[in-house]
């Protein structure tokens, strides 16, 4: 194929000409139907072939990089990073556990649980713990940028006393819903001075504060392909290309002065829908704290 | 092709008010629901459902509907409504 048929192609799809009867291609009711075929089929693939079960819950959180994304944080307020610790993180994973079994989304189970006993059961003895929560959000990133702009969330990521901290990333169902909680659980361990007075005193425990929110991942299994990323960028890039032709056409339509005598849809109208779908895409991205 | 956005606007005022109202609720009820998917999508399916009504309201009052724009509607609607929902009730 030569370049200007390439070139009259590129063309007949995305400009108004006689021979697309003055239309883009790629709004004709034919490429419509393709796209809301494909839509249908990306819905059906993702739910009910095995692939769902390795991508597990639409979401692209992983521990390596809130560990990651939490220290950069203390970096920039001069505070030194925290050490992994497989007992947090294992406190994590059993309160995360414990509220998809007992169906709540709180610091504390209906039951009375804390969050400390948690820790307590993972042989982890805390002078200071602390914990965040989150469900539901869709990238590592926006989990901290939600917990940082939370005042509670960040007095605890950036609280000083801390040495370690613990993640866990678990999908489930709570409320009926699938849902993606992501725990951080902080801690700084008892001196020995005070392991040796643990026999005749109860320590202390401190905990700064607790926070909620709603993410999906999951400690045991990490996706093997980026689907969440993939599927954000694809909607994005579907709804820019769409947003962009349709400003081509109402431009080059208006300079022909067709746009009176056309009977289609509005641009207008369909410019403002797809404008507030990029807008909620990017909402819905972000999930929910506590 | 600004002109042209004015005369529309002016010629359809109170639609186009409609259908802003409208889709800044659904951002803020989106917004306001974060994190909780079922309702996210129940709003989406609202707001689609809505923007496929307006688009037939919107043609009929002006006489020029027809069954290529109610599809038309339908189509750009539902093929959104499909896509977002695999990113939020997959």
């Amino acid at each position: 194929m030569s370049f200007s048929r390439i070139r009259d192609y590129f063309h007949h799809l995305f400009f108004p000409k006689e021979d697309n009867h003055f239309r883009p291609k790629i709004l004709h009711l034919d490429f419509l139907s393709y796209y809301l075929l494909l839509s249908l089929f990306l819905t059906f693939l993702f739910k009910y072939t095995p692939l769902s079960n390795i991508l597990g819950y639409a979401t692209d959180i992983t521990v390596e990089k809130l560990y990651e994304l939490t220290n950069q944080e203390r970096k920039k307020h001069n505070l030194p990073p925290l050490n992994y610790s497989e007992k947090l993180s294992r406190a994590a994973y059993q309160k995360a556990l414990d509220m998809f079994n007992k169906n709540y989304w709180a610091h504390f189970g209906p039951n009375g649980e804390t969050p400390w006993q948690f820790i307590l059961n993972a042989e982890y003895e805390y002078e200071y713990a602390g914990e965040n929560l989150a469900k539901n959000f869709l990238f590592s990133e926006n989990v901290i940028l939600a917990w940082m702009n939370s005042k509670t969330h960040r007095e605890n990521i950036l609280r000083k006393e801390y040495t370690d901290i613990g993640f866990a990333v678990v999908n489930g169902t709570l409320n009926g819903e699938p849902t993606t909680l992501v725990v951080q659980m902080f801690g700084r361990p008892l001196s020995s001075n005070l392991v040796r007075n643990l026999s005749e005193k109860k320590p202390v425990s401190n905990f700064s504060s607790f926070a909620n929110s709603e993410v999906l991942a999951n400690n045991e299994q990490k996706p093997k392909i980026n689907v969440t990323s993939f599927l954000f960028n694809f909607n994005l890039g579907f709804i820019s290309i769409l947003i962009l032709t349709l400003i081509i056409d109402f431009y080059l339509a208006a300079k022909m002065g067709i746009l009176k005598i056309r009977f289609t849809g509005k641009n207008l109208a369909h410019f403002i829908f797809l404008g507030f779908l990029a807008i909620g895409l990017f909402v819905i991205s972000q999930g929910e704290i506590l | 092709m600004i002109n042209y956005i004015k005369k529309e606007v002016k010629k359809h005022a109170f639609d186009y008010l409609i259908l802003l109202t409208a889709s800044i609720f659904f951002i803020l009820a989106l917004n306001l629901f974060r994190g909780e998917r079922f309702l996210e999508f129940v709003i989406l399916l609202a707001f689609v459902s809505f923007y496929v009504v307006w688009g037939v309201y919107h043609h009929a009052m002006n006489d020029h509907l027809s069954i290529k724009i109610v599809l038309e509607y339908v189509m750009i609607g539902f093929i959104f409504l499909f896509l977002l929902k695999i990113i939020i009730l997959p």
